[in-house]
């Protein structure tokens, strides 16, 4: 349900393209994207006429939900909104006792197994406080009283392109790789408050399963890229092993995560030293890397950069004089 | 035994498939030999460049199907979703076009057959015919929108109310019949609607012409409109089963890229921008859809530039230069890359003298000689006029205010309209034919009464220029305004109005739109010519490879064109109204009992003052009592704050301090 014609708006300068970052690497609007619902049609009515399958008998089935008692639905909501409530075309709103009816009514027939919502507004944990259906999970990009804020602004197009919660959530989904076997718990833990600028709240006390057990794919879907080769493809295996490590301490809570990476960082310091002493200093190298490689923000490894480098020029002006 | 049984049941069955083969083949081909009953697809491309330095490129795709009796039916080439919607809502034809952009008649032409055909108003249009009894045909044309609108991802739904489509009888199309037509003129169109229309092709977007649909290329444009027909096909024998044939066009008008910056001041003596099919549309012809019968690329050079071309040539021819070929494929004003396949002339009685031509190449197959791209490169400057209708119509709002105003139909005559004398040296007989159609939302409410007619900027009398004309009133929230005219016009006419005064009416306040301060629009005018027609014969160089797209060209349709979508502002309500007045409505109540309640405490209160003050004899004693007790009170309360002014203060500074304290961490 798209409220306003962004990629082909006469004010879009990279017609019928919408970007979600400033580099312009990714094309949101690929050849192949369908919008059921846009314009005028996107409302709160037919949004609950979707979830609740209510509709008129003419309505063709590429406009309804499909689901029957087995289905996994994601339900993502963007926008502007409030203390329980999300802004509809500026001028209806989406109230939160509204949307758990809707889910009760969607329960009651049958047309979920599990449901996750991810709301990304102000005041985004309000929208679903009054959820009382088992078997749905729900995550919000802020709590009660605080704002949810925009990534970063495109001079290009004019626009910000991308929010916060929105933006790591696709960080943490472009860093996976087709073998990992991320879970749940480890999407909600990786959002970091202080880079987005909010709590992201998240709601299981409705869902049966434990966080830990339940795979990111059951709600994402995943597109493979097939490349046709005509040589048999080598699996480098060094690669592999160090991921496996790192995301078997992802799984795991917060401080354990914590206490294993140090102790895996002791571990190879411990085992350097007795090997040989130039070895410490490629194992201290190698701990570096790994450091850099887990930082999420690149902004702030480049400013550590920039400061590092300011007593490096005093002693090189302090040389040369 | 089992196990025996069962390879030797598959040997069998494998042995007996190469005998099976041959009679499916033998069945296939019997089908193929009866010429109109099998399957077929062609792609075409046609380029053309026009006088204000843009290049036109219209794609058309055809594909034709034999329609039966029985439900199931297993199709090849054409697409299972149409048919089924043509057998389920009994559609005979349809036609339905997504526009962005104003087709520009005084650049790009009006007379010609692309553009009296393809120039469509902007959004979405949509007519219909049906083969149903016509008590049916509202209720058809209800779901047949809801059925398009799921198929191609817009809101086409919105034209099942009867307030949004009508039924014209003769000015839209001549012997209508069941006709239904209606219009979104606000209807966004982007990649969503194209993904579908390209996935009822044969070949989608992968193989082929079609393949050089690049989205960004094609939404940069000038005016873009894709547009689907379906029409019954002619049967040549028997009349039971007619087939169904789908034409499929995308037009687009393009600007070359690079020249942008330079053609801002005069570009008349400038050189025109070279172009080629990879830098207009991003990508090159690999290869022809390997199911299409014909796949053909068309360049097509208009009368005007053959025109300017031929007296080029004939001054060169008078410099003494060599002389060039008839066909003018090497000429002084321009190169092109490839070499055509063929040539085309086009033939009939022309009223300028000099004749269109059409360059065709025909793709060949896969990467025999790499993909194929046209370069187009001007080297002497040039301008040319293109064929413009004979009038050139448009229409603008008169008046100002939220009460009422008049709309406005002005013919202006292009020079076009003195050719068609023809033979009749008559000149006061000589009349032309206008036919305006026009559909009037329901909130704009029209006085036909008031119709007034000016031609040459003088005022004449409804019945001289009026000839027949049809109108059906519009009715509040359930019917549009239509009107069907047909207007006289002396064919030396200069200019001709006609302009209708209205009303503007009210709406509930669940009927406006989100953004209902932008405006309401109204729809498009179409104003045909019925005997002019937009025909272009060209001479076919075989009589076995006929193209579609020139069939099309010689169809005898007459010239229509679009007038603009009219913005009216309507009175809006203030939406935040409800709002305002709860917060009025709160602060008065808030307001009322709290003075109240305040003035009922202070009432109890002063009951006890009276009661301690009953102590005192007379009124006087009483008054004298009240202020000396003032009096008292001052140096008390005095002494008391001056003994309690370190502790309450500080204690109250200090509670005061440690709220902000707290608020400010924990808020």
């Amino acid at each position: 349900m798209l409220a306003d014609d962004m990629a082909c708006n006469a004010r879009n300068k990279y017609p019928a393209q919408v970007f979600n970052n400033e580099n312009h690497r990714l094309n949101l609007y690929g050849d192949n994207v369908e919008v059921d619902y846009r314009g005028y049609e996107v409302t709160v009515e037919n949004f609950l006429r979707v979830l609740t399958g209510r509709h008129e008998t003419a309505v063709p089935r590429s406009k309804r939900l499909l689901s029957d008692e087995g289905s996994h639905i994601l339900l993502y909501m963007t926008g502007h909104g409030g203390d329980e409530f999300l802004k509809f075309q500026d001028s209806e709103e989406l109230q939160s006792h509204d949307l758990a009816d809707a889910v009760k009514q969607m329960k009651e027939k049958g047309r979920f197994k599990e449901l996750l919502i991810m709301v990304d507004t102000c005041q985004a944990a309000t929208l679903f406080s009054q959820l009382h259906s088992p078997g749905v999970l729900a995550i919000g990009s802020s709590l009660k009283g605080e704002n949810s804020y925009s990534h970063h602004l495109d001079s290009d197009v004019g626009v910000s392109v991308v929010d916060r919660f929105t933006f790591y959530t696709l960080a943490f989904f472009e860093r996976l790789n087709m073998y990992d076997n991320a879970s749940l718990s480890s999407l909600f833990s990786s959002y970091n408050p202080s880079l987005l600028l909010s709590t992201a709240y998240y709601r299981t006390d409705l869902y049966p399963r434990q966080m830990e057990q339940v795979p990111v794919t059951n709600f994402f879907g995943s597109v493979m890229e097939t490349i046709h080769t005509d040589h048999p493809y080598r699996y480098s295996k060094r690669k592999g092993s160090s991921k496996g490590k790192i995301e078997m301490s992802l799984d795991q809570a917060v401080q354990d995560e914590k206490r294993r990476i140090l102790s895996n960082l002791g571990d190879q310091n411990i085992d350097s030293d007795t090997k040989c002493p130039m070895g410490s200093m490629i194992h201290m190298w190698n701990s570096i890397l790994d450091e850099i490689e887990k930082f999420e923000d690149r902004d702030t490894l480049v400013y550590y950069g920039l400061v590092m480098m300011l007593p490096l020029l005093a002693v090189s002006s302090w040389l040369s004089s | 035994m089992e196990l025996l049984r069962r390879p030797i049941f598959s040997l069998l069955l494998l042995l007996s498939l190469p005998i099976s083969f041959p009679s499916i083949s033998l069945g296939s081909a019997v089908q193929g030999e009866d010429g109109h009953r099998e399957e077929e697809f062609t792609e075409e491309l046609l380029l053309k460049p026009l006088p204000d330095r843009k290049v036109l490129a219209h794609f058309h795709f055809e594909n034709t199907a034999q329609r039966t009796q029985s439900y199931g039916r297993h199709h090849h080439l054409f697409p299972k979703a149409i048919s089924q919607l043509v057998k389920k809502f009994a559609v005979r034809e349809m036609e339905l076009s997504f526009t962005q952009g104003r087709w520009n008649y005084e650049s790009w032409g009006g007379f010609d057959p692309i553009s009296s055909s393809n120039a469509k108003p902007p959004g979405v249009e949509l007519w219909a015919t049906f083969d149903v009894p016509p008590d049916q045909v509202d209720a058809s044309w209800k779901n047949l929108t809801h059925s398009l609108s799921g198929l191609f991802c817009a809101s086409i739904n919105f034209l099942e109310s009867s307030a949004t489509y009508s039924a014209p009888e003769w000015a839209f199309q001549p012997a209508s019949g069941n006709l239904r037509y209606g219009t979104l003129p606000r209807e966004a169109v982007c990649t969503e609607n194209l993904t579908p229309w390209l996935k009822l092709l044969p070949c989608r977007d992968k193989a082929g012409i079609s393949s050089l649909m690049d989205r960004p290329s094609i939404y940069r444009g000038f005016y873009h409109s894709q547009r689907l027909r379906l029409r019954p096909a002619k049967i040549i024998a028997d009349g039971a089963d007619s087939g169904i044939v789908l034409e499929q066009t995308l037009t687009v008008v393009l600007q070359p890229n690079g020249f942008r910056t330079k053609s801002s001041h005069s570009s008349e003596n400038k050189i025109p921008p070279t172009w080629a099919m990879s830098s207009l549309l991003g990508r090159k012809i690999e290869g022809r859809c390997v199911l299409a019968k014909s796949s053909n690329v068309y360049l097509q050079l208009e009368r005007g530039l053959v025109a300017e071309l031929n007296a080029l040539k004939e001054n060169q021819e008078f410099v003494g230069t060599t002389v060039l070929n008839d066909d003018l494929i090497e000429n002084p004003a321009f190169e092109i890359s490839v070499k055509p396949d063929w040539v085309l002339k086009e033939v009939g009685n022309l009223p300028t003298g000099s004749s269109s031509l059409m360059y065709g190449y025909s793709i060949g197959k896969s990467t025999d000689s790499g993909p194929f791209d046209l370069h187009l490169t001007w080297k002497s400057p040039m301008v040319w006029s293109c064929p413009r209708p004979p009038l050139h119509a448009s229409r603008f709002l008169m008046g100002s205010g939220n009460e009422r105003g008049a709309i406005a139909i002005s013919l202006r005559s292009t020079g076009l309209n003195e050719g068609l004398y023809g033979s009749n040296k008559d000149k006061e007989s000589c009349v032309l034919p206008v036919n305006v159609f026009q559909v009037v939302p329901w909130y704009i409410k029209v006085y036909f009464h008031t119709i007034k007619v000016f031609i040459d900027e003088q005022r004449k009398a409804v019945p001289d220029v009026i000839e027949k004309i049809r109108v059906s009133p519009s009715e509040d929230k359930v019917l549009p305004g239509v009107m069907e005219m047909v207007l006289k016009l002396p064919c030396g006419v200069k200019s001709a109005a006609m302009t209708l005064e209205f009303d503007k009416g009210f709406l509930h306040i669940d009927e406006y739109p989100p953004d209902a301060n932008q405006g309401f629009d109204i729809p498009s005018a179409i104003i045909t010519f019925p005997n002019v027609e937009a025909a272009m014969h060209f001479n076919q160089f075989s009589s076995s490879d006929k193209s579609p797209l020139l069939s099309r060209f010689r169809e005898k349709n007459p010239v229509q064109s679009y007038t603009e979508v009219l913005l009216v502002p309507l009175t809006t309500p203030d939406f935040s109204m409800p709002y305002n007045v709860i917060t009025i409505t709160c602060t008065v109540f808030a307001l009322y009992f709290g003075s109240l309640l305040n003035v009922l405490r202070k009432r109890a209160s002063e009951e006890e003052r009276l009661l301690r003050a009953k102590g005192r004899s007379s009124p006087l004693s009483r008054l004298l009592a009240k202020l000396r007790r003032k009096k008292e009170v001052e140096p008390q309360s005095s002494t008391t704050s001056s003994s309690l002014f370190s502790s309450k203060l500080v204690v109250k500074i200090i509670l005061v301090a440690a709220i902000a304290i707290c608020w400010q961490y924990f808020g």
